[in-house]
């Protein structure tokens, strides 16, 4: 997974996002040892006391645990994964509806374009 | 936070022109800085008059305690905006120069970087290329275990895929200790890369800010502050 | 720090120098064994013999005079090129005094001057095919002794060192005033050599005439001259006495040079 990063919005919440994705998608799966601050700047071409800022904000939300003398661990509570994937599906969601009602969709029609999407039938591997 | 660097009412004139306008500057060890000005905004006469190679007209300016002198430059790894390489060695030769005479010359990691930048230590510095040349100075520049490295434009005049890998070698030499500036105009390249930027303009400092300071504040990336700033 | 930068500076010019010396004592041992100047004498008319000698004797000859151009011009493009050029970023950022800058290459350079004037000397010495020449050499030294005295041999050898330095360093002045100049940095440093050329005879002249006179008399006068002197004989003590002189001279222009240039390295540098 790749370390790309908007220029306009703050850099420590990109990288928040980032690795709250590699969480969820289990890339850093549950009570795994993530790699160092420096090793981490080095990955996404950052400054290290940005991405420090980043890790510590995670740290203080729950998702990650610091070990002092072995370093940072992702949480063993699964719950607080599937709280923040419930998060993050609620947030894309929103913004889709947003765009889907911006561009004059109807909830029914909305409904119906997610039900026909070809992407959704790839991923159910059906063809119906 | 202990500082590395602190200038107070820098000034410096050639003649009738001001280069340096009373410049105050308190730079603390373990950051690492972008210098961030228009052309002529006085970058470059800033980083030379820390390495002695101007006087101030009037000011002060000191370099962990010191004045610019021997025992600053013993602790200053510097990058000027030129190339400096003789026509008469070998890259290999010009390793072996700095060994000589900077104790904290760290030989191996310089033939790390050549290897893994594909540039041969045997060949003359006579015949490489202009960018080749500014990868040779920024090897041996970042082969120091310095505690302060004053980058003038370093990544002015090499390919993207250089620069990527010279960001990176500045962030893998990185150590907590130590604090870097980076002179540049391009500043959409590194701006992730540092922890705060300094806006000169006219020899004197606008402001001092983070890049995600900036980014908060003005919705908008440090590029396009940097051109709205400076607007001709 | 001072042995690396001399290391370093010796080790930039000897590859210019040591071909040039290889080729002129080559070309020495090429004419000792043609021996040009019997196949001139003997031969009236011109043959491919004689061109060929003419021609051998001729490129020796450019030889040596390249020898002393290359000599003056080494000594010249290294103090400019790598300290006032863009090697002066990395020459001046070495953690390594100003002054020891100046006197690598002052150093280096007074090497390569003897080392020209020796090795021209010694292809001489090739050339002409005169077996008695270096047996005498002794008694000309013993010559010369007669007439200097030790302390004269010793203040006659340091006069001349130092009156090759103060050349040296008078060119290292006039580049670095040269180079505080604007624009065509080489042509004022050209003409700076000029005013400190007119400043230094200026100089000379003057001192002859105010102090020449007075300070002889002193000397003469005191009874301490004779122990410095170390020589009763009354010639060799004027003569002597002309070389200490000279020799203070000289020593007060060197350190007046070295003073001037140190000064405009340190605090007056600004390299493009």
């Amino acid at each position: 997974m790749s370390w790309k990063l908007q220029s306009d919005r703050p850099i420590y919440s990109q990288l928040m996002e980032l690795i709250e994705l590699k969480i969820c998608s289990g890339f850093y799966p549950p009570g795994s040892k993530i790699p160092s601050v420096r090793e981490l700047a080095q990955e996404a071409s950052v400054n290290p006391n940005t991405m420090q800022r980043a890790l510590s904000t995670l740290e203080s939300d729950g998702l990650l645990i610091s070990n002092r003398t072995s370093g940072r661990f992702v949480t063993n509570d699964e719950s607080e994964i599937l709280k923040l994937k419930k998060k993050l599906a609620e947030k894309n969601v929103a913004e889709f509806l947003q765009m889907m009602s911006k561009l004059g969709f109807t909830k029914d029609e909305i409904q119906n374009a997610i039900s026909k999407s070809y992407i959704w039938e790839d991923n159910n591997g059906n063809n119906t | 936070m202990e500082t590395i660097l602190k200038c107070s009412n820098l000034s410096k004139n050639f003649g009738n022109i001001t280069a340096l306008n009373n410049l105050d500057l308190d730079i603390p060890r373990g950051k690492i800085i972008g210098l961030l000005g228009p052309n002529a905004s006085g970058k470059s006469t800033f980083l030379k008059i820390c390495n002695e190679l101007l006087t101030p007209t009037s000011g002060d300016i000191f370099i962990s305690g010191y004045h610019p002198g021997i025992e600053t430059k013993k602790i200053v790894s510097y990058l000027p905006e030129r190339t400096y390489l003789n026509d008469w060695m070998k890259v290999s030769d010009i390793v072996d120069f700095f060994n000589d005479f900077y104790s904290n010359f760290n030989k191996e990691k310089a033939y790390d970087m050549l290897l893994k930048l594909k540039i041969n230590p045997s060949d003359r510095l006579k015949t490489l290329s202009k960018g080749t040349k500014e990868k040779v100075q920024l090897i041996l520049v970042m082969s120091r275990d310095a505690e302060l490295y004053l980058l003038d434009e370093p990544i002015g005049g090499v390919d993207p895929a250089a620069r990527d890998y010279i960001l990176d070698t500045i962030l893998s030499n990185y150590n907590e200790n130590a604090t870097i500036i980076i002179s540049t105009h391009l500043i959409s390249d590194i701006e992730k890369i540092l922890d705060y930027i300094v806006f000169i303009k006219d020899g004197s400092v606008v402001f001092t800010k983070s890049v995600d300071e900036i980014r908060e504040e003005h919705g908008k990336s440090v590029d396009s502050l940097f051109r709205e700033v400076f607007k001709c | 720090m001072l042995k690396k930068l001399l290391k370093y500076e010796l080790k930039a010019t000897a590859r210019l120098f040591i071909p040039l010396y290889a080729a002129l004592l080559g070309f020495a041992i090429i004419n000792r064994i043609i021996n040009p100047f019997s196949i001139i004498e003997s031969s009236a008319s011109a043959s491919m013999k004689t061109i060929f000698a003419y021609l051998s004797l001729t490129a020796y000859f450019a030889i040596i005079v390249g020898i002393i151009a290359m000599t003056l011009i080494i000594m010249i493009q290294r103090f400019y090129k790598s300290l006032l050029g863009d090697e002066g970023y990395l020459m001046f950022t070495l953690p390594v005094s100003t002054s020891f800058h100046i006197t690598s290459k002052l150093v280096v350079s007074l090497v390569w001057t003897l080392t020209s004037f020796l090795s021209t000397v010694i292809s001489i010495f090739i050339i002409i095919n005169e077996p008695g020449l270096i047996s005498e050499l002794p008694e000309a030294f013993k010559a010369f002794h007669q007439i200097l005295g030790t302390f004269g041999m010793v203040l006659f050898s340091l006069s001349a060192l130092l009156a090759i330095c103060a050349y040296i360093l008078m060119i290292y002045a006039a580049i670095s005033l040269g180079h505080q100049f604007q624009k065509n940095k080489l042509i004022a440093s050209f003409g700076m050599y000029c005013v400190l050329y007119f400043i230094n005879q200026g100089i000379i002249a003057i001192s002859l005439f105010t102090f020449g006179n007075f300070y002889f008399e002193w000397l003469v006068s005191s009874n301490g001259a004779d122990m410095l002197i170390g020589s009763s004989n009354p010639e060799i003590f004027e003569l002597n006495l002309v070389l200490i002189f000279y020799m203070i001279f000289t020593a007060l222009l060197t350190a007046a040079y070295f003073l001037l240039t140190n000064h405009i390295l340190k605090k007056r540098l600004n390299l493009e």
